[in-house]
């Protein structure tokens, strides 16, 4: 009985520790917003003495909601084009029987290897190229490649599962393929989509190595860039600082909290 | 219709062609232009030298690309760190998260979701906002680790947390195991939940519980997820970016370079493009040296 209670002990300490690991750098970031930056200085360990707000008006002042606004627009155009484009492929190579299959899935497990600093200077050149630097597009356009073969994968998985009565009836009733996709099997991949949708505006949100090369001027600037303008202007004024990355946390987090199930549960589904 | 012939899955081979050119098309071409060619223009690229202003002024240089990353004391050191951080990420990531993973799953009764909720929440969190803020906790004058140990009489490194090349990699660590554990931990304990109470329940007439079930029991059956999981954070070490452009800019005195910041420091900051696609194409190779493993390993899962 007392090795059963140690080894509970054990249990719940590991956790418990895990998590104030986890939990004390959001803390320091929420309690050195309210602190002056006389406080941080003195005091570095002691809380704010007074709730004080006027490090969010700085970092507001600063554009961060140009910088989330451009986030969400690279976000969205991004997933949207990449779970589409994804499912149709994944769909032909899950279901037709086509001869160069075999090696389009090769090629996508090679691009899913393939990291974006391999690719970075003919990448640059390419955006250049198309005249897409400094523009969301620029991002947008290689996220969405580097989105797919991964994306592609999850959804192969899916459609492999998926039950072949329902589409064997949509062809005798004269579908084509095309139609099957779009009418039958888009509306029953909810949680596939879902899944994929999810894991790639995470990864696509806090996306920062393309954007730091395609996106020099402030007004096309994402989120983790605009984070390190606020850290490179302010140095030190470490409450404006941390007001800004509260400020584009946050929202996040919610979201996070209200759906982490759907989360936990999407991620949970790569290792099968 | 009738006229269309119907094969074992029942489709029309002359439309259907048709239709599966177009579902395939794009799909292909994103990563072709984005993804394919950009690889064949580093390879390419690499055998010569250019410049950002230069584009269209290439010279062919062969291998000296190659032959000065071999006499790069910089270029090994990136690759020795990456590869610490492959040994360092597995141990800490999938180590740990192997144990957070096995408690939740089995060592607990209260909590299970607050504490999965809590350790999984910095996986959401972008690594530059994850970096800023353990920025601020490394800082020598306003972070909380100087002065908690200074509170209690311990002593704090001369040089800084960042500042030290002989710790610096290891903060990194730190930070990058904050991020990435729950993420390990919850796929893990996806694995450990399809392993059923029979089983358990089996191990135990034989005398195994406890710790012992799950080593010589649950870790066996759970060996393809962990296999995946080794591979997704040895992958995911050679895509580190983030952590090391955020806190330390690769220094101090390239201490703590990886593959990713010393070619993008090599082609944006001083404009040496074919040295930096010669690293590129380095980097390529391991990556598709991995990749193939993980195409073995989800065969055999």
């Amino acid at each position: 009985m007392s090795k059963f209670k140690l080894a509970n002990i054990f249990a719940y300490g590991f956790v418990t520790l895990f998590s104030i690991y986890v939990l004390l750098p959001i803390i320091v970031m929420i309690l050195t917003t309210f602190k002056t930056r006389k406080e941080i200085f003195l005091e570095p360990l002691g809380l704010p003495g007074q709730f004080n707000f006027s490090s969010f008006e700085k970092a507001l002042s600063i554009g961060l909601g140009g910088f989330i606004f451009n986030s969400f627009l690279v976000s969205l155009f991004s997933v949207i084009l990449i779970v589409i484009i994804s499912g149709m492929a994944a769909y032909v190579l899950a279901r037709i029987d086509f001869r160069i299959n075999r090696y389009v899935y090769l090629l996508i497990v090679a691009g899913f290897a393939i990291p974006p600093a391999a690719v970075l200077v003919p990448l640059y050149v390419t955006v250049s190229n198309l005249g897409l630097l400094n523009s969301i597009y620029g991002v947008v356009m290689p996220l969405t490649a580097f989105g797919i073969p991964f994306t592609v994968i999850l959804f192969y998985a899916f459609f492999l599962d998926f039950p072949k009565e329902v589409e064997e009836a949509a062809t005798i009733d004269g579908c084509s393929k095309m139609q099957i996709f779009f009418r039958i099997i888009i509306p029953l991949s909810g949680p596939a989509i879902a899944s994929a949708a999810i894991f790639q505006t995470v990864w696509i949100w806090n996306e920062f190595l393309l954007a730091l090369i395609m996106l020099t001027s402030d007004e096309v600037k994402t989120l983790p860039l605009g984070l390190m303008k606020l850290r490179g202007e302010w140095s030190s004024d470490w409450p404006s600082i941390m007001a800004g990355l509260t400020i584009a946390i946050l929202p996040v987090l919610i979201v996070f909290l209200i759906f982490q199930k759907y989360f936990v549960r999407s991620l949970a589904g790569l290792g099968k | 219709m009738n006229k269309t012939q119907i094969n074992s899955i029942g489709f029309s081979l002359s439309s259907d062609r048709v239709s599966v050119i177009i579902l395939l098309i794009p799909a292909l071409i994103f990563c072709t232009v984005f993804i394919f060619i950009p690889a064949f223009w580093a390879i390419v690229g690499s055998f010569y030298s250019y410049g950002m202003t230069s584009l269209n002024d290439w010279k062919w240089v062969g291998f000296d690309n190659y032959i000065k990353a071999s006499q790069d004391e910089f270029f090994w050191i990136a690759l020795k760190n990456n590869f610490i951080i492959v040994f360092a990420s597995i141990v800490l990531q999938v180590g740990v998260g192997t144990i957070l993973a096995a408690i939740l799953d089995r060592g607990i009764k209260y909590g299970k979701v607050i504490f999965r909720t809590i350790i999984f929440t910095p996986m959401v969190i972008s690594s530059v906002a994850v970096s800023i803020i353990w920025l601020l906790i490394y800082d020598p004058n306003f972070g909380i680790l100087n002065n908690i140990l200074k509170a209690i009489g311990l002593p704090t490194p001369t040089m800084g947390w960042l500042g030290d090349p002989d710790i610096s990699i290891w903060m990194i660590m730190i930070v990058a195991g904050w991020q990435n554990t729950g993420f390990m931990m919850v796929l893990i304990l996806a694995g450990l939940q399809g392993v059923s109470k029979e089983v358990y329940d089996a191990a135990e007439i034989d005398g195994a519980t406890g710790v012992k079930a799950f080593w010589y029991i649950t870790l066996p059956m759970i060996r393809n997820i962990l296999i995946v999981a080794i591979l997704i954070t040895t992958i995911g070490a050679f895509k580190v970016f983030e952590f090391v452009y955020v806190l330390t800019q690769g220094g101090p005195s390239n201490a703590t370079q990886v593959l990713g910041t010393y070619i993008y420091l090599q082609a944006f900051n001083l404009l040496h493009m074919g040295y930096a696609n010669a690293l590129s194409v380095i980097l390529l190779i391991i990556a598709l040296i991995l990749g193939w493993f993980q195409l073995k390993a989800s065969r055999r899962a």
